[in-house]
């Protein structure tokens, strides 16, 4: 058997967000601070020269303190931020589950959201009402599928969007956080697809505060610190690294 | 393991400016169906009349105008056809298309950027429904027109095939203009509600309630230099006058809307990186 490609390959990427020191918000602001040659841009790098390689079927953590740039690495890999400097490279269809109320439409029926949140995730409009059935169904509320998703609650709102993130083998699925959402029964379920998923051969990058979660899913793990690598590898030295040193 | 048709996403791809963003629409024309579909519903999911409001915003607007202008002005078009045909067709073409297609155009990346910031959609996508989301609207009130001519007793002239032509030339107009506003919204926000006063005076500037021959002879070259009132002449001459309009108002028409279209979406292109950013 060859050894199939990586799935991802991010060469010295770097992620700059430039800020107008004082940063004016509306053109009068601006004009008059350019007048006053008061725009002084500031380039804050939330990703600074990180390279790595997620091979095909890895479980790949990511663990640092807050503002490390973990959740702007994820944006890079979902390729909705691209990178300033560096290059990033991803095989395979990907499946963000990062706080997926945002791409739900409130007024649009559960019906409906599903159908597009999935068109959005790059799949096929008539696939996606094929599966209506089957996502609710493990979402746990079919007989809630024609109500506007204004009336769902948080935890059903959470639930329909992982069952559509999972639904159909993702080749890659970025974690961030989402398994804390949700009652016991349902982490409990939630899992137990990932497990499956990691199984059948499903890339997964996690980012998860919960250490003993990364520890315990992830084969290697990646700890960032400012932006850049503090330390890359297997996943029981470097977390008990990173625990140490908090 | 992969198969040929794995997607692949390399950040160092080159991205052609003026390619790749149409490109990017006809590849996503699933999902911009959806968008449309969305748009025109969602925005009066919550009403009893529901999307019965297409039709009736323009109509109570009409209504409004002819009010004002006939029963208070004394004034009606100076035109044989009946005054609420040519107002009606004005506010379809200049206020529904151009003006709310627009400003849908230049908000629509900060109204989608819940989407935007969390999954890899091109920005063009957004830009590019809410153009067409308006043309939906002008041709339902087109339709609304055709039933409303014979009505008043005027003729549907056979020119009514050729209206695609002036609604293509409109929705690439609106397009370029909608994605240079957006590319501009990114940086400053303000700029959208200094964009929706400017066309509150350009529906004004162009004979969209009224005749051009009230405005003195010598005065006419400022509202013709317009490119908006060449696409009124275009439309109402197929729409009901059913009379070739002259070719500058065609060609001034046509080469309008592509210089827009172009230069708006190269514009949009160049400046999507930091847009990602700031969204």
């Amino acid at each position: 058997m060859t050894k199939s490609p990586p799935s991802v390959v991010a060469t010295n990427i770097g992620l700059a967000y430039r800020m107008a020191r004082d940063q004016a918000g509306s053109m009068k602001e601006f004009a008059i601070n350019m007048l006053k040659r008061q725009v002084v841009y500031e380039s804050l790098w939330a990703l600074d020269d990180v390279s790595f390689e997620i091979g095909q079927g890895e479980v790949f953590g990511v663990v640092g303190p807050n503002g490390a740039g973990k959740s702007t690495l994820m944006k890079v890999l979902a390729g909705v931020l691209p990178p300033t400097s560096g290059r990033v490279v991803v095989r395979g269809l990907v499946s963000p589950m990062i706080e997926l109320s945002g791409g739900m439409n409130p007024e649009m029926t559960g019906r409906e959201n599903i159908v597009m949140f999935g068109v959005l995730l790059g799949r096929d409009p008539a696939y996606m009402r094929e599966r209506v059935g089957p996502i609710s169904e493990w979402a746990e509320l079919p007989e809630f599928l024609d109500v506007p998703m204004r009336n769902y609650s948080t935890g059903m709102v959470a639930r329909l969007g992982f069952a559509i993130a999972t639904d159909v083998k993702p080749e890659i699925l970025l974690v961030d956080e989402v398994l804390s959402v949700g009652d016991e029964a349902f982490r409990r379920k939630s899992n137990e697809r990932l497990e499956e998923l990691m199984e059948g051969g499903t890339t997964v990058v996690l980012v998860s505060h919960s250490l003993a979660t990364v520890r315990s899913m992830a084969d290697r793990v990646m700890w960032l610190d400012h932006g850049r690598i503090k330390m890359l590898g297997e996943s029981q030295t470097v977390v008990q690294a990173y625990q140490d040193s908090v | 393991m992969t198969t040929t048709n794995t997607p692949i996403y390399d950040s160092a791809s080159p991205r052609r400016p003026i390619v790749h963003p149409f490109v990017n629409i006809w590849t996503n024309r699933d999902l911009i169906k959806l968008l449309v579909g969305r748009d025109l519903t969602v925005r009066y999911k919550r009403s009893v009349l529901g999307v019965w409001w297409t039709v009736l915003n323009p109509l109570l607007t009409t209504l409004v105008y002819w009010f004002v202008f006939s029963a208070i002005f004394q004034r009606s078009a100076g035109t044989e056809v009946p005054f609420v045909i040519y107002l009606l067709s004005g506010t379809l073409l200049i206020s529904v298309f151009f003006s709310q297609g627009s400003v849908a155009g230049g908000s629509s990346l900060i109204s989608g950027r819940t989407i935007l910031s969390k999954i890899r959609v091109p920005g063009e996508v957004f830009a590019t429904t809410a153009a067409l989301a308006a043309a939906v609207n002008f041709l339902i009130g087109t339709v609304l027109l055709l039933i409303i001519q014979p009505i008043l007793g005027w003729p549907i002239p056979w020119t009514v095939v050729l209206v695609p032509i002036p609604t293509l030339a409109m929705l690439a107009l609106v397009t370029g203009f909608g994605m240079l506003i957006a590319s501009a919204a990114i940086h400053f926000y303000d700029v959208l509600d200094f964009v929706r006063v400017i066309l509150q005076m350009v529906i004004w500037l162009v004979p969209t309630f009224y005749p051009i021959e009230i405005i003195p002879e010598n005065l006419q070259i400022l509202v013709k230099v317009n490119p908006l009132y060449s696409y009124l002449v275009v439309f109402r001459g197929f729409m009901y006058e059913g009379v070739f309009p002259p070719t500058w108002n065609l060609v001034y028409m046509g080469a309008s809307a592509i210089i827009v279209l172009l230069l708006g979406v190269w514009v949009f292109s160049k400046s999507w990186k930091q847009a990602a950013v700031r969204l």
